[in-house]
């Protein structure tokens, strides 16, 4: 497989979206060549930073807030 | 009511009860929304106190069109899909040059760049908390592409789902989100490249000493 289709399967490739000969290709591939194991590595870690973000927590008193509204009337209803 | 643990509603039958006149029944929907919705527009604003106003914006308007909910969506798809209709509103409110968000330039995109003291909330979990670095480069995005980021990779929606909450089609998002990420992944490698250098210029201040 060469870098090009190798650089257009990547973004799947990090997603888990490939059918089985693509990954073998793409493996062997990433074995060989600094330059794409070094595009996955980066894009792999991004993913991985991203899905590991922490979340905001919710103050304890929004839900009370929301349903005050609500019951005030302030929605149209 | 209170009787019944919320768990076993559906969102489906909760909606079936508010439309019924059962006001009560959108605290059910609150709670297992609220942590998902304010986690979204904040990554999508960058600011605490708005992201709360406008989320409270966006549950009384599930509330008051909740006639318009046609079944045959996910309920999370529509009121996805409302959040996301206010806030990109709201960044197009305060950034009122701007006609089409898709059209932006870098100059208009620093425009709405976050404050770094606008983060408190994040702050607080830690000082330099771990995922600072990552949610500046989300909040310099162009918005369109930072809320399919965040749609994606922070609230792990579906391809499929994601087309229906932005109403632009599959190939087109993934484009996006492609794209998004090998800029993010730019963004990162400049951010380091930038910290690295001041980690060398201090440590030669510190062998002048």
């Amino acid at each position: 497989m060469i870098c090009k289709k190798v650089v257009e399967l990547l973004p799947r490739f990090i997603e888990n979206d490939f059918s089985e000969e693509e990954y073998n290709d793409i493996l062997k591939h990433l074995e060989t060549c600094k330059r794409c194991k070094k595009e996955y590595e980066s894009m792999k870690a991004l993913v991985d930073k991203l899905e590991a973000i922490p979340l905001i927590n919710v103050p304890p008193s929004f839900k009370d807030a929301v349903m005050k509204n609500i019951k005030k009337g302030k929605n149209g209803r | 009511m209170k009787s019944i643990k919320k768990e076993f509603f559906t969102d489906q039958e909760i909606v079936k009860k508010i439309k019924e006149g059962d006001k009560d029944a959108f605290c059910f929907i609150v709670d297992r929304y609220q942590k998902g919705l304010i986690n979204f527009i904040f990554h999508m604003i960058g600011h605490y106190e708005e992201s709360l106003e406008l989320c409270q914006e966006a549950f009384l308007k599930v509330y008051s069109n909740i006639d318009l909910y046609d079944r045959n969506y996910k309920f999370s798809t529509w009121i996805y899909k409302i959040a996301s209709n206010l806030t990109i509103d709201h960044l197009r409110k305060n950034n009122p040059r701007i006609d089409s968000l898709d059209e932006l330039n870098e100059d208009d995109e620093k425009k709405i760049d976050v404050k770094s003291e606008e983060l408190d909330p994040i702050e607080k979990l830690e000082k330099k908390f771990v995922g600072q670095e990552i949610a500046d480069a989300i909040i310099s995005l162009e918005p369109h592409n930072r809320e399919l980021i965040i749609l994606r990779h922070i609230h792990f929606r579906s391809y499929e789902e994601i087309a229906k909450i932005t109403n632009l089609p599959l190939g087109t998002i993934k484009n996006r989100i492609f794209r998004a990420r090998k800029e993010l992944v730019e963004k990162l490698r400049k951010g380091e490249m930038k910290q690295n250098r001041s980690v060398k210029r201090i440590d030669k201040m510190e062998i002048k000493k």
